[in-house]
């Protein structure tokens, strides 16, 4: 038992409400309305499919698109991070939602330099672990998103007692690198990121 | 030299002369050669010695030499004499282990009488009390076995004992203070629980349960060399089974085990769940009645708070427990039990959806299945406040987290009064259902909820038909009536809703009729197929595809067993009346579809049942007539390769079944489907016919491949055979008839030869004019023909392979078609979807060892020797065998296959074969990682490269590199970051951490692939990477 849990009763989202990535492929653009049932009647192994005549390198035509990241992709990257003291994830507790993310182009045309912004909504105003929330996320995303991203973690305005203290210390680098080096901070943060799929 | 003399010499320096010493004994005194009375009195001056290791020695042979005489070699005098004597030696500190196992010796040449066994059980308490004050557990552990025997054997002299010696059980108790060693203790508690079980105890009770219980929770880790192989689960399940053996253990039992509840020992919680759980099990109502609520109290927390997802399901299973104890008594403590816990769930319902109002939930559900007293007060204790909350709830969270606790119920009740197929485990004579109150209220707000609330809210709208669809199953619940109006609401979900989101909705709703079909078959078809068969037009005149959706659930309904026949009569009616009303080819298309997806369904039963005889006369027939035939009876989308197609899958389910005569009726019109037409006019004797006559071409193999192996062919199998083999060499014939007819090649070669006659059956294509294998005649229509009649064969495991194969893989050097074999060697171990056991094939279950065996060897051995230009050949040969090829197979030659492996990465082009080569070497990670050990580098770098979009050696500055056209496909990347992803997982560190530096900046590279997919992988890839050296902290 944890009786010193700050919110021992948090409201949990239902994860088919959580936002997803509606998959374009086998949802919605079947013009005739249905799921592919039939689809997969006829076995793509089968004899009228030639293997000779197939293609010589397997480049499907999807290559030729290209999806950008986008802030689905970043809530994706998070939302399944768990919470420090639930066993639950940051999307079903509504730490993280898709609305507070947000991907900031290059500032110049010179610059290749994108920006993401997530806030993040603690459960209850005082949440002691805010600041661990957010190293979380903002750990998980440098690890996940290539160089040319810069990551700006912060807590969402008015959700937090000391949100701008909070934010101070996010947004500082040296100190940010400091707590990396905590053994047992870093401990809690893998166990955190475990979750991540 | 006496024996005790001999024995006392080579006791010391080796025990097992000392034994034969004691046998010789034995056996002198069985035959009479030396008296017992001798014997002793031999002992006597060794007994009265200073020397105390002198005397335990001593009785170390006494106690061997009876252990070792045969029964009834001694008179009852003679053992009650050494009884005595034995006893008295008790007073000696020395040698006591010997002493019991002399007693136990005796014991098991004679029975004891009462007396004995009390004598006994006082000089042991009188003597040696406590047990403790011998240093060596195995001097202690014969005296345990000897109290063990008695326990065993004559309980009740030690029962009598017990009632008439008043302060016996405090000694006897405490007897046994201090045993600290793991084998002695399972002896003492298997002691203790005799009178535990079975005598009153009374005032005792405590000490007793304290004896036990000071042992609790059990810590124990047994040495790695242990002898005895006890356990530390061992010495939990006896303990336990004391703890839980008498109610009246109770009053000290659960203060105690509480207490140790607050433990922070994750180990010691989860045993104290378990014997909490086991104990109101075994303490029976009346004393359960009385900690009932105490324990509720304890054990919510554990389900409120889950610390461990096990621990929480311990707790659920003892408060389960609690209920079903209760339940076998008076209603009383059952009513006083629950009352509290419905009261507090009711109070977490308030703020649902919340942690604590879901662990509520998992309560109520978990103590509602246990019996149907419980089930009913459950439901009338919070089903009227769940229904109010529900009425005031402002909220679609607050109403969605509600029925999730009522969906939940439903659930318990189903388990407890069972569904409309099966009785629950309460039975028949259950008391009335206490649901059946609040049936109208639940599917009222349920069917309200799935009908009005808007599309968006998911999870709102599923917990809505999850509770319909459980309420509908509910045993003799719901009318006839009700039920109808669920499946017409799912059914028009399915069918008329728009699409939204993932379509978990619509799915839901497929899946819940089906559901409801199983239980209630005639009401689906009483009510929803008629609302089918109105949505499905007779001809579709507008281009509207609607028809899909409610085709794909009207085909899917036909996997309940009880609605098959139905579906597919409707299914053919619909047909029969759109060919007529000249409907499109489309929805023709799809109405055979749907056709062959239902009869899919049902295969099986179609194999078992007879009635299938009516789906050829009904079906098959019509079909064959409409394919062959020109007039207005033959509809349009027949033209078509793939409507052709589906139409031979359709009568090669239904034929296949059919019995032999009925088979040899249809092979007789196997190529004129009867038509007017002769035979030797038509594909494949004749080819020079019309484009629709070799169309027809693909029904036929479907037809070929449904028949059984005695079936009699239209004509000769040479015939046959050659007839394919000049037709299917003529250039102009559409690809799909081309392959059909070479696929009837392999089905005659793998059926209609018989096993003598397969040596000879391929002269017809070896000897000229054909002459197949003739390398200066090599060419793509006679490389498909190699690998047609192969195919067959190879299934058959023929050994004629080992003649043919060589003469296949030496092309694989040949300059002009080498590349084009190569790629049909993907072709013989693929899964074909005619060459099936349920078409009658012969398929040898060991073929693809044998192919496998015949070909890698020498593909191996020829790469190293061929020439730099037709290496790749072998490299794409080789990735499509392994393709298809079981790992457990490959595993013999991976070591050969490696090297071969990690060169098809470095290929142009060729996705398909690097994607193979990439799954073998995943496997061979997994299973072998050994084998990849010396490889990592190659192996790690070739990845990298495969996983990259820019071309290895390639620069390309960083801004560019997603405009780049990859040079390998998605797959391919996504595939080799899976790997990647393994290398780490697989191999030691030492071997891997060498590498993380450069996989973890080079995978930065990925992370920006211009594919979500590919980025997905890549971000997984590297957490793992970057793990590398953290894990090594942790050691």
């Amino acid at each position: 038992m944890e009786p010193d849990k700050d919110n021992a009763n948090p409201t949990i989202l239902n994860a088919s409400d959580l936002p997803s990535r509606r998959r374009e492929s086998s949802v919605k653009q079947r013009e005739d309305g249905g799921t592919g049932l039939f689809d997969h009647l006829i076995p793509h192994y089968n004899y009228l499919s030639d293997p000779f005549e197939r293609p010589v390198s397997a480049s499907d035509s999807d290559d030729d698109s290209v999806e950008d990241i986008d802030e689905q992709e970043i809530y994706d990257l998070i939302s399944s991070i768990s919470d420090p003291e639930h066993p639950l994830s940051l999307g079903s507790l509504a730490v993280v939602n898709l609305p507070d993310i947000r991907i900031l182009p290059p500032s110049s045309p010179h610059s290749t330099i994108s920006t993401v912004v997530v806030e993040i909504t603690p459960t209850i105003t005082h949440c002691s672990l805010a600041t661990v929330i957010g190293l979380g996320v903002r750990v998980r995303l440098e690890q996940a998103l290539p160089p040319r991203f810069r990551v700006d973690v912060r807590i969402k305005k008015g959700t937090h007692s000391t949100d701008e203290a909070v934010n101070k210390q996010l947004g500082d680098k040296e100190r940010v690198a400091a707590a990396l080096e905590n053994g047992t901070l870093m401990g809690v943060l893998r166990k955190m990121l475990s979750t991540c799929e | 030299m006496s024996d005790i003399q001999q024995y006392l010499l080579d006791y010391d320096r080796n025990k097992r002369d000392a034994s034969a010493v004691a046998q010789q004994s034995a056996t002198r005194l069985q035959n009479g050669d030396l008296k017992l009375l001798a014997l002793v009195e031999e002992l006597g001056e060794y007994f009265n010695g200073e020397d105390g290791a002198t005397r335990s020695k001593t009785m170390s042979y006494l106690a061997e030499v009876l252990s070792l005489v045969p029964q009834r070699a001694l008179s009852l005098q003679q053992r009650n004499l050494l009884c005595d004597f034995i006893l008295s030696r008790f007073e000696d500190v020395e040698g006591l282990g010997s002493c019991a196992k002399g007693l136990i010796a005796l014991e098991e040449r004679g029975k004891w009488d009462n007396e004995r066994v009390r004598a006994i059980m006082e000089t042991l308490l009188y003597h040696t009390h406590p047990l403790r004050q011998y240093k060596q557990q195995s001097e202690r552990y014969p005296v345990l076995r000897l109290i063990d025997t008695l326990m065993a054997k004559y309980r009740d002299a030690l029962r009598t004992l017990h009632d008439t010696t008043p302060d016996f059980m405090p000694r006897f108790i405490s007897y046994f203070d201090g045993e600290k060693d793991p084998r002695n203790l399972m002896v003492v508690f298997s002691i203790l629980r005799v009178p535990m079980t079975e005598w009153t105890i009374g005032a005792d009770a405590q000490e007793l349960f304290d004896a036990v219980f000071n042992y609790f929770p059990i810590t124990f880790r047994p040495p790695p060399d242990d002898p005895y192989g006890i356990t530390a689960q061992h010495l939990k399940d006896r303990l336990r089974d004391c703890i839980v053996s008498t109610p009246d253990f109770a009053p000290y039992a659960y203060p105690a085990l509480l207490d140790k509840l607050d433990s922070t020992s994750m180990n010691t919680k989860r045993d104290v769940l378990q014997t909490i759980t086991s104990s109101v099990s075994e303490y029976g109502p009346r004393t359960v009645g009385l900690y009932s609520i105490t324990l509720w109290d304890a054990l919510k927390f554990e389900v409120l708070n889950v610390q461990e997802e096990d621990l929480a399901q311990e707790a659920l299973m003892g408060l389960a427990a609690i209920a079903r104890t209760l339940s076998q008594g008076t209603s009383g403590p059952l009513n006083a039990y629950l009352r509290p816990i419905t009261k507090e769930c009711n109070e977490h319902l308030e703020d649902a959806p919340t942690k604590q109002s879901q662990a509520s939930a998992r309560i109520l559900r978990t103590i509602a299945g246990v019996s149907p007293e419980v089930t009913n007060l459950i439901m009338a204790g919070v089903l009227p406040n769940l229904f109010l909350l529900f009425q005031t709830a402002d909220t679609m969270a607050k109403k969605r987290g509600l029925l999730e606790v009522l969906v939940q119920l439903v659930r318990a009740d189903i388990e407890v009064y069972g569904d409309w197929r099966s009785v629950g485990l309460a039975k028949e004579h259950a008391p009335p259902n206490a649901l059946a109150q609040f049936r109208d209220q639940a599917v009222e707000v349920m069917v309200n909820g799935l009908s009005t609330a808007p599309v968006k809210e998911v999870s709102f709208r599923l917990v809505c038909l999850d509770g319909l669809l459980e309420l509908s199953k509910a045993r003799q619940l719901l009318s006839d009536d009700d039920v109808g109006k669920i499946i017409q609401l799912f059914h028009a979900i399915v069918t008329d809703e728009e699409s939204y989101g993932k379509d978990e909705i619509k799915e839901a709703a497929m899946n819940g009729l089906g559901e409801i079909a199983h239980q209630k078959p005639q009401v689906v078809v009483d009510r929803a197929f008629p609302a089918f068969m109105a949505q499905l037009p007779d001809a579709d005149v507008n281009s509207s595809k609607g028809y899909v959706p409610v085709l794909e659930a009207f085909a899917k309904l036909a996997s309940e067993e009880k609605i098959f026949d139905t579906v597919i009569l409707r299914l053919k009616n619909k047909f029969s009346s759109a060919v007529k009303q000249n409907a499109s080819s489309a929805y023709i298309v799809a109405l055979l579809s749907a056709m062959l997806y239902a009869l899919n369904q049902g295969a099986s039963k179609l194999e078992q049942n007879h009635e299938s005889l009516l789906y050829h006369q009904d079906i098959v027939l019509p079909l064959l007539a409409r394919t062959s035939s020109v007039d207005a009876s033959h509809p349009e989308a027949f033209d078509d390769e793939a409507t052709l197609d589906l139409v031979g899958r359709i009568c090669n389910i239904i034929v296949r079944s059919q019995p032999l005569d009925q088979q040899n009726k249809v092979s007789a019109e196997l190529y004129t489907l009867f038509r007017e037409t002769s035979q030797a006019e038509l594909p494949p004797f004749s080819t020079s016919t019309s484009p629709e006559y070799n169309r027809t071409m693909i029904v036929s193999t479907h037809l070929l491949a449904s028949f059984r192996k005695e079936t009699t062919l239209p004509c000769e199998v040479q015939l046959l055979i050659s007839s394919l083999a000049n037709y299917s060499q003529q250039p102009l014939l559409p690809p799909q008839v081309w392959s059909a007819s070479l696929r009837q090649i392999s089905l005659v070669m793998n059926k209609f030869i018989a096993t003598p006659a397969l040596k000879t059956c391929l002269d017809p294509l070896l000897k000229a004019p054909i002459d197949i294998f003739d390398p200066l005649r090599l060419d793509p229509p006679r490389i498909r023909i190699i690998f047609a009649c192969l195919k067959g064969i190879l299934l058959r495991s023929s050994p004629i392979l080992s003649t043919l194969y060589p003469q296949l893989l030496s092309f694989l050097s040949h300059p002009q078609y080498g590349l084009a074999v190569a790629h049909g060697f993907a072709t013989l171990l693929q899964p074909d979807d005619l060459l099936t056991k349920q078409n009658h094939c012969q398929i040898s279950g060991l073929h693809k060892q044998k192919s496998f065996a015949l070909l890698v060897p020498n593909i191996t051995q020829s790469f190293r020797d061929t020439s730099l230009e037709t290496k790749p050949n072998y490299l794409i040969a080789l990735s499509g065998i392994l393709k298809w090829t079981p790992f457990d197979i490959v595993v013999e030659e991976v070591g050969q296959l490696v090297p071969l492996l990690l060169q098809s990465l470095d290929l142009k082009g060729e996705g398909l074969v690097k994607e193979a080569a990439i799954g073998t070497l995943t496997s061979i990670l997994q299973e072998r990682p050994k084998q990849v050990e010396e490889h990592a580098g190659s192996l790690i770098s070739r990845l990298l490269n495969t996983s990259s979009s820019i071309p290895s050696g390639k620069v390309i500055l960083s801004s560019d590199v997603r405009k780049e056209i990859p040079a390998n496909s998605m797959r391919v990347r996504a595939t080799a970051l899976r790997c990647l992803t393994l290398v780490p997982e697989q191999l030691r560190q030492e071997i891997v951490l060498p590498y993380r530096g450069q996989v973890v900046k080079k995978l930065t590279a990925a992370l920006d692939d211009r594919k979500r997919e590919v980025r997905g992988q890549a971000v997984k890839c590297r957490a793992k990477w970057l793990a590398v050296d953290e894990d090594g902290d942790e050691d």
